[in-house]
């Protein structure tokens, strides 16, 4: 038996322990690959396309975002992973030494066999992702309608950036481990099963860092949403400060609370709750590291699904105009009445209650358009706005005509005069109010005048002949199901390009469209979501299955001593509910804050969005949950008494 | 007064090739009765003792403690049985590595909900008796084989069990260790009024015990007692051995 043959049968022969490092690593390189993929694919290079602008240039910067993460993350994965298999074979490393391995033989079998694993890990990693976002394009441009979806390609380049990346890491890592295994005191290593691993240190300076940390984070994040500062370094920033931050919170939090737990005898001497409370004070260090890689995990997969189910909302294209049809009649339009009787006509046919507004904006030649104060209310009131009223002939109120001006009206910033044109004369006219919130859309700037002005620059215009235009404007509640009719209408009345005398326009078909442009979008976000969210719940299933070997020693042992199915139950309940939720609920708080940043960019409420996807994600965790605790404890049930 | 009763218990372990582990064992122990089983190896003390501590079950025969037969209760109350009425000491200790020393003697009664101030008490009384008082804060990984034994006899006698089995206890210990836990067992044996049975495969160890049951192949061999004095019976003992393996040096090998 060579050296070789050695490490090799140590491989083969020692499945169990292998094969978990083994899936646990083949599973980060698959995650990193799919990302690669999606990162390197063909169509999703330069900006994100979206129907939005703020919204492309968000998306575009969360891919980058998360593609740091996910890197960072694999490392640690497999770090983890490499120092939790390493646990399981001090013992062994001890017993080779004893019989007179070297040192230089140790370094050379955790090389070899670090190495192999790696090189097996990788390619089935790339297989199986290959396999996977094959499926998953398939099956998302199939199940969102998308025409236009991400075709599959061969990625050669995301092959390999993830094979150097990978084999990289491995050999990173296979170095650290054969310096890991400190080989000075044979008796450790040989002790080294039953030993814990050293607790993380904990110091009331830390934990003060690690809200602060936090706090500050979520601050940089409001501060990019709200001043509108969009730069990848200030988000980075933010995210890095929550990341750092978090995973104090959790290494302080849990050395804290695991301790004054023990000293209280009151709750800790009271039944099983010394078997469950020693049992986490054992593993501290490893549950902290995989709660902080959990709650981070989930708090990405959550605002990144989040995000696009925010950019395919109906409200997103209602921001822009809130109203479900528009007829545009270019005067002289013999048609007018009989299109505008058509429209009430089908709608009320459809069942849809509608508030019909019009408006006749008149271009005044500097730039600004205006409508008459009676036109005014009558959007108002179409919408459920607050009418308005004018003091003076010579004030006005100020209309956004897109969000941005929108949100800066909100604030309160907006120019205290505007300059119209009367009798050739640029004149200056008072603004009274700007009202924030769109009520004129797809037009330029406009103003509201009091009637009587209106009446004065109307004759001039004439005298210019300068075509009249009168807007119909339709609110219709509910219009998102409003696509049959919609259809209908646009097909009667259609569009006169010849003369354009008219034109017709229904929110719903807009919105149908730009969803298959956002398309690409919502597939990328949503896969982005399921990858972190399986990565984080394979890190669940492997810290499981690691110890799942000495879990059964112990409970086995437990047993012996007498211990009911009841109560093995309900240690091992507690024990689970902790991982499994506890980081979720972190990764809840994170996400509110981001969909309340979210919520500053958008008008519409993301608050219905949020709720969907925090539930559907905690279901999920739930069904996992039971699945898992079931089979968990058949296996600890094997060999019990 | 007779606190337990094996009357005519068999095992036939049911694999490919049935093979019967223990035929026909009949044996009583009484109140405050140090028993000791013996036998070379593959002879069925461990299958009988692991019936006796209902880890295992008969397939024929019954076992009765203290007029109650534990085989027929439910498995929750099999568990509540052990836990109350039984007291465990294994060759390999089997000590939570989780918990400290003083943890790991408080195991049975903390199950069982028993107040903290009784549990002090209890865990002082029993650690001074057995001298561990002082490694009490330790961890398990921190302490020598024979102070791990010593908590483990802690463990099994804190709360006051009818029966106390020990399953080779001096087997992962050397001589000195190993005698200074018979003694102890000894004195509690006869302070504590605690009944023990110990299956082991050490004439030194066993020569501590009132009386020691020799099985072979799964059957009753015979039985002897400890006279006044207990280097005749270490001899006697010996000779038992030297019969049932047919060498002389065969007893003190490590059982497999």
């Amino acid at each position: 038996m060579t050296f070789q043959q050695f490490a090799f049968n140590n491989v083969i022969r020692n499945k169990r322990i292998y094969l978990a490092h083994f899936l646990s690593s083949s599973f980060s390189v698959m995650v990193f690959f799919v990302y690669a993929l999606l990162l390197f694919h063909p169509n999703l290079q330069g900006e994100l396309a979206s129907t939005s602008d703020t919204m492309s240039h968000l998306a575009t910067m969360g891919m980058n975002i998360s593609q740091y993460l996910i890197f960072i993350f694999s490392f640690f994965f497999c770090l983890y992973s490499v120092s939790a298999f390493l646990k399981t074979r001090k013992r062994e490393f001890g017993i080779l030494m004893v019989h007179g391995l070297s040192h230089k033989q140790l370094h050379r079998l955790v090389f070899t066999e670090n190495m192999m694993i790696g090189g097996a890990a990788i390619t089935a990693g790339i297989v199986t992702g290959l396999v996977f976002a094959k499926l998953v394009l398939l099956m998302s441009a199939k199940v969102l309608y998308i025409d236009k979806g991400l075709p599959f390609y061969f990625p050669v380049h995301a092959i390999w950036i993830t094979i150097a990346a990978f084999t990289a890491l491995f050999l990173v890592v296979s170095f650290f481990t054969s310096r890991l295994v400190k080989v000075g005191n044979l008796v450790d290593l040989l002790k080294s099963e039953e030993k814990p691993k050293p607790e993380p240190k904990a110091s009331v300076w830390l934990s003060l860092l690690a809200v602060v940390f936090i706090l500050a984070g979520y601050c940089t994040v409001f501060y990019f949403v709200i001043w509108r500062v969009f730069s990848l370094l200030l988000l980075t920033t933010g995210v890095m400060l929550v990341v750092v931050g978090t995973y104090f919170l959790f290494t302080q939090l849990s050395v804290y609370v695991i301790h004054s737990l023990r000293k209280k005898e009151s709750v800790f001497l009271k039944r099983t709750n010394m078997v469950t409370i020693s049992e986490l004070a054992y593993r501290m260090k490893d549950n902290a590291t995989m709660f902080f890689m959990i709650s981070i995990i989930s708090a990405v997969a959550f605002t990144g699904i989040g995000t696009c189910i925010a950019i395919a909302d109906p409200g997103l294209e209602e921001m822009e105009n809130p109203y479900a049809f528009t007829y545009v009649s270019n005067l002289p339009n013999k048609l007018e009445k009989e299109h505008v009787d058509l429209i009430k006509e089908e709608l009320t046919a459809s069942g849809f209650s509608y508030k019909l507004g019009t408006a006749a904006p008149l271009y005044t030649g500097s730039g600004v358009s205006v409508i008459h104060l009676t036109d005014y209310n009558s959007l108002a009131l179409a919408l459920g706005r607050p009418t308005e009223s004018l003091s003076s002939d010579n004030e006005a109120i100020l209309l956004p005509s897109n969000v941005t001006e929108k949100t800066s009206y909100e604030r309160g910033q907006y120019p205290n005069e505007e300059m119209i044109t009367e009798h050739n004369v640029e004149k200056a006219i008072k603004i009274q109010k700007a009202v924030p919130y769109i009520m004129l859309p797809e037009y330029g700037k406009t103003i509201v005048i009091t009637d009587a002005k209106y009446k004065i620059l109307m004759g001039e215009a004439a005298a210019n002949e300068e075509a009249q235009t009168k807007r119909y404007l339709f609110a219709v509640p509910g219009w998102q199901k409003s696509k049959e009719v919609s259809n209908q209408l646009a097909q009667t009345i259609g569009n006169d390009y010849n003369n354009g005398s008219y034109y017709f326009s229904a929110l719903v078909l807009n919105w149908i469209s730009s969803k298959q442009e956002n398309g690409i979008l919502f597939i990328v976000s949503t896969l982005v979501g399921v990858v972190f969210f399986t990565f984080a719940a394979s890190f669940l299933y492997f810290r499981l299955y690691t110890d799942l070997e000495r879990d059964r020693q112990q409970y086995q042992m437990i047993s012996k001593l007498g211990l009911t199915n009841k109560e093995l139950h309900q240690i091992i309940s507690r024990q689970l509910w902790l991982m499994f939720f506890l980081p979720i609920v972190m990764a809840l708080i994170h996400s509110s804050v981001a969909f309340t940043a979210l919520q500053q960019l958008v008008d519409y409420s993301v608050l219905e969005g949020s709720i969907i996807i925090f539930v559907s994600f905690v279901s999920i965790q739930i069904v996992y949950f039971i699945v898992i605790r079931w089979r968990y404890l058949q296996h600890l049930r094997q060999n019990a008494v | 007064m007779e606190i337990l009763k094996v009357r005519e218990l068999s095992k036939i372990y049911n694999e490919k090739i049935p093979y019967t582990a223990l035929s026909n064992i009949d044996l009583s122990i009484n109140k405050g009765e140090f028993v000791g089983i013996m036998g070379p190896s593959g002879s069925g003390k461990t299958t009988l003792l692991n019936l006796v501590s209902t880890i295992d079950q008969p397939t024929s025969g019954e076992v009765i403690l203290e007029g109650q037969n534990p085989h027929q209760l439910q498995p929750d109350q099999l568990a509540l049985f052990r836990r109350r009425e039984l007291g465990f000491v294994f060759q390999s200790f089997n000590l939570l590595s989780t918990l400290t020393v003083k943890e790991n003697i408080l195991l049975p009664l903390t199950l069982d909900g028993t107040s903290i101030a009784e549990m002090h008490t209890r865990v002082e009384q029993v650690a001074g008796k057995l001298g561990i008082g002082d490694i009490l804060g330790k961890r398990t990984f921190e302490i020598s084989g024979g102070q791990a034994q010593r908590t483990a006899i802690a463990r099994a006698l804190i709360h006051k069990p009818k029966l106390v089995l020990a399953d080779e206890p001096t087997g992962n210990l050397d001589s000195k260790a190993a005698r200074d836990v018979m003694e102890l067992l000894t004195v509690l044996n006869k302070e504590e009024q605690a009944t023990m049975m110990l299956v082991t495969h050490d004439a030194m160890a066993a020569s501590y015990c009132d009386r020691v049951v020799f099985i072979k192949d799964g059957q009753f061999h015979n039985e002897i007692t400890c006279g006044d004095n207990r280097e005749v019976f270490y001899q006697k003992i010996i000779n038992v051995l030297s019969l049932l393996g047919g060498y002389r040096h065969d007893f003190s090998t490590v059982r497999v």
